[in-house]
């Protein structure tokens, strides 16, 4: 899964994708979650860093992480030629 | 660099909530490294917004409406060249192209340069021949029926399925959800622009805009692709932003390059999920957003009055990615005396 080079990522946590137009802001978990998709982690690196850091069992991450990249998907943030590819 | 001294007369000073392109196009002007432009605004409404706007036109001159004849309309400028000594004239409006087109020569044996597209480039896009144009050039349309009579309505469900664009052949546009919004559409229209009333498939997907300009040699000088972000209720982009859009932008150097478009357009396509685009509309001049290409780095009022001149224009390939524009509504507070001159004098 990469994020496509039309998009545009501020610190702020505000998204751009320069070929559609659309918009997005991101929470500061949101653009934690970006960031390390953007420097290509591996999905058990990212969820190995969020259980360290934060209260969460690793069902409710893995089911919540990959509601966020369907939702990443759709809005054509990140390419993803399989469904099932999180690495 | 010293700026050439030139007199230029622009119309479309109407910026309303349905604007023309006049203002924004003179603001590209004065921001041009070439020219020092005297502007000359024509206008046919003594309340155009335009006429009250501090340090925009030089002088103002009413002008009657294409409507009451060519003839009419072009004597008029003749005698305003009289006074001014025009160099070139920039019509912005649908509706007075064709009277500007039909009388390029006669203009242009005065003095008056234009840079418009010629009669079949501007009646070949016209939106009942959409179909046509399409074909012709390899380019997707949504399909189309040319409707003359309210019976017509009834055959729509067994080629298109609901909801359906009802058209006007010049302006206005409605989404019919079932026969009776499209009867009620068909009546609308057709009272206020008669026939043909056009019914279009419905194309679901984004409105993505394109302003472009064309040598007339089949060369594309300027493009700059951009999605509206905010429409009025009239479908008007009241904000928009410039896009990275390499598909965009080959589909209007190919629609460029096999008219051999002349002047000045605006592409308006649907942008489908499935990544395709389709051609819904060519306006024949530029849009009312042109300043937002000025302000992402390509100077298309510029150029084209420069191709009225004959020079040479390099083409412009560069524009600013992410840049935006937002429109505003402001009160300008205005002396009587200046209504009072456009209303008894037409001209000030």
């Amino acid at each position: 899964m990469k994020i496509t080079e039309d998009i545009k990522i501020s610190d702020n946590g505000f998204v751009f994708n320069s070929r559609t137009g659309d918009s997005f802001n991101l929470n500061p978990f949101a653009l934690e979650l970006m960031k390390n998709i953007e420097a290509e982690k591996s999905f058990d690196q990212i969820k190995a860093e969020v259980m360290e850091k934060y209260d969460i069992d690793d069902l409710s991450f893995e089911k919540d992480f990959y509601e966020f990249c369907a939702l990443l998907k759709h809005h054509q943030i990140v390419l993803q030629d399989n469904p099932l590819d999180f690495k | 660099m010293n700026k050439q001294k030139i007199t230029l007369a622009v119309t479309g000073l109407n910026n309303t909530d349905n604007p023309g392109p006049g203002v924004p196009f003179i603001r590209g002007i004065k921001e041009s490294e070439a020219f020092d432009a005297r502007i000359i605004g024509l206008v046919y409404e003594n309340l155009e917004p335009g006429i009250y706007m501090e340090n925009l036109c030089d002088r103002i001159f009413q002008i009657p409406y294409p409507s009451s004849g060519s003839d009419e309309l072009i004597e008029r400028i003749e005698n305003i060249h009289q006074q001014e000594q025009i160099d070139v004239l920039i019509p912005n409006l649908d509706a007075e192209l064709f009277s500007f087109m039909k009388n390029e020569g006669r203009l242009r044996s005065r003095g008056i340069q234009t840079f418009l597209p010629n009669l079949k480039q501007f009646q070949e896009r016209e939106k009942d021949k959409l179909p046509e144009f399409g074909k012709k050039y390899d380019i997707k349309v949504p399909g189309s029926i040319n409707m003359s009579t309210l019976g017509q309505i009834k055959d729509l469900e067994d080629k298109y399925d609901y909801p359906v664009m009802i058209k006007g052949q010049f302006y206005d546009a409605y989404v019919a959800h079932n026969e009776e919004q499209a009867k009620q559409a068909f009546h609308t229209i057709a009272s206020k622009w008669g026939f043909p009333v056009i019914a279009q498939e419905f194309v679901k997907g984004t409105e993505v805009n394109v302003i472009a300009l064309g040598d007339g040699k089949g060369n594309t000088i300027a493009a700059v692709p951009m999605r509206k972000q905010y429409i009025t209720d009239k479908g008007k982009a009241w904000g928009g932003i410039t896009l990275a859009d390499e598909k965009m932008m080959e589909l209007t150097r190919s629609i460029i390059s096999k008219t051999k478009w002349k002047g000045g357009m605006e592409l308006e396509l649907i942008k489908t999920n499935g990544g395709e685009y389709y051609l819904i509309e060519i306006n024949p001049r530029v849009p009312a957003w042109v300043y937002l290409a000025v302000g992402a780095g390509q100077n298309i009022p510029e150029a084209l009055v420069k191709l009225a001149l004959g020079m040479d224009v390099q083409a412009m390939t560069k524009y600013k990615i992410g840049k935006m524009f937002v429109r505003y509504s402001y009160d300008a507070i205005v002396d009587l005396e200046k209504f009072a001159a456009i209303s008894m004098n037409k001209e000030i």
